[in-house]
């Protein structure tokens, strides 16, 4: 609803208009752009840190982008399902489930396969020759951390595009956004909390 | 069914964007020196990386829908109603990394770091207005090719976006704070 200026029959001889685009913008990265300094922030906070041990300044995009697209993923299945009608605005839908399902062990193997990549590749590039963690609590904490986070980015997933579709808005606008930003906010955060409890 | 379909077609592109996120996570592995040099620089990277993602996924699903509803086609590409889109997303590029820069110098001197305003905001519209010309020629490219191909823009473009757009925000805020540093 953001971006999509449509009109139609209005007697305008364009459909998109750069005026448009942009106040329609506005508001949305605004308000995205906060949250994600709030991000930025716990990062800085924990800049000594990330600078002694880059190999979680590494995991920080894949942990957020792995995340991401998986919630996108879903909300535009649950979208796509909520138009059609195949799934219906119940908490207890099964094709909702199993869908919820899917993603959860998606992220499960994702994390684990990329959290070894990027062992390996640190362990073995030139940049970073001193790791100062061993390959199972470095896994541990990605795995812990991008599950946790599949977890809950699923369920707010799932409930922006229900509440969307309840409100008459397009879950297909709303879902994207929303799921990035809480994302990598909750990404950051998640991966600190794994730190302290492992390392 | 239902998620054996799920997995098949969004599992290797899950896997992909992972990959570039390696790809991004290393250059920020290497820009240690500079975000110790640079108070605050860290603090804009999420917010910039965010901006150029629903920046340039917006970009390209309007894209996608003009071309479903005919306004564009591979022969039609660079006319009016492209043109306004552009102007539309550089402008909202420029706008927004204002906000960003201001946001995080306020947020900062709250934390009680003072970065230096000029250099974090130059780095953020610079590197925020870069990466926003090179992302909205990309998409450009990518939906042309798509629409060569006769597929749907809507399956393509916002994974190929999320990928590349990563990578080539975090190398043009690492290009960016380079420059800043040198020339102050």
């Amino acid at each position: 609803m953001y971006f999509w200026n449509c009109n139609f029959g209005r007697g305008d001889l364009l459909i998109y208009n750069w005026k448009k685009i942009v106040k329609h913008g506005i508001p949305l990265l605004t308000l995205t752009a906060l949250i994600e300094i709030i991000a930025g922030q716990i990062l800085q906070g924990n800049q000594s840190f990330l600078i002694g041990l880059p190999i979680f300044l590494i995991s920080i995009p894949v942990i957020n982008s792995i995340g991401g697209n998986i919630g996108s993923v879903l909300g535009a299945r649950i979208a796509s399902g909520l138009h059609v009608g195949y799934i219906t605005l119940d908490i207890k839908d099964k094709k909702m489930h199993d869908n919820l399902i899917t993603s959860i062990l998606m992220g499960v193997f994702v994390y684990l396969l990329l959290s070894i990549i990027i062992y390996y590749s640190v362990l073995f590039g030139s940049i970073h020759t001193e790791l100062k963690i061993g390959l199972i609590d470095y896994t541990i904490i990605v795995v812990g951390a991008g599950v946790l986070l599949v977890c809950i980015i699923s369920l707010v997933s799932v409930l922006t595009a229900f509440w969307s579709f309840k409100r008459g808005l397009d879950p297909d606008d709303t879902v994207a956004p929303v799921v990035t930003t809480v994302g990598d906010t909750l990404g950051i955060l998640l991966l600190f909390i794994l730190i302290g409890v492992v390392v | 069914m239902l998620a054996k379909e799920m997995i098949r077609q969004s599992l290797p592109l899950i896997i992909l964007c992972g990959l570039g996120g390696i790809v991004a996570g290393s250059t920020l592995g290497v820009m240690t020196d500079l975000l110790t040099s640079i108070p605050g620089l860290i603090v804009v990277i999420p917010a910039i990386i965010a901006l150029r993602g629903n920046i340039s996924t917006a970009f390209g699903s309007r894209l996608g829908s003009a071309y479903h509803l005919g306004i564009i086609d591979a022969d039609n590409i660079w006319n009016i109603e492209l043109k306004q889109n552009i102007i539309g997303t550089i402008i909202l590029s420029f706008f927004t990394s204002i906000i960003i820069g201001f946001l995080a110098y306020i947020s900062s001197i709250f934390i009680g770091i003072y970065p230096d305003p000029v250099k974090l905001i130059l780095i953020v519209i610079i590197a925020g207005f870069i990466s926003g010309l090179i992302l909205t020629q990309l998409t450009i490219i990518i939906i042309y090719a798509v629409f060569r191909r006769g597929y749907d823009p809507d399956n393509i473009t916002g994974p190929a976006l999320a990928t590349f757009g990563d990578i080539i925000t975090m190398l043009c805020i690492f290009g960016t704070a380079i420059l800043v540093e040198v020339i102050f």
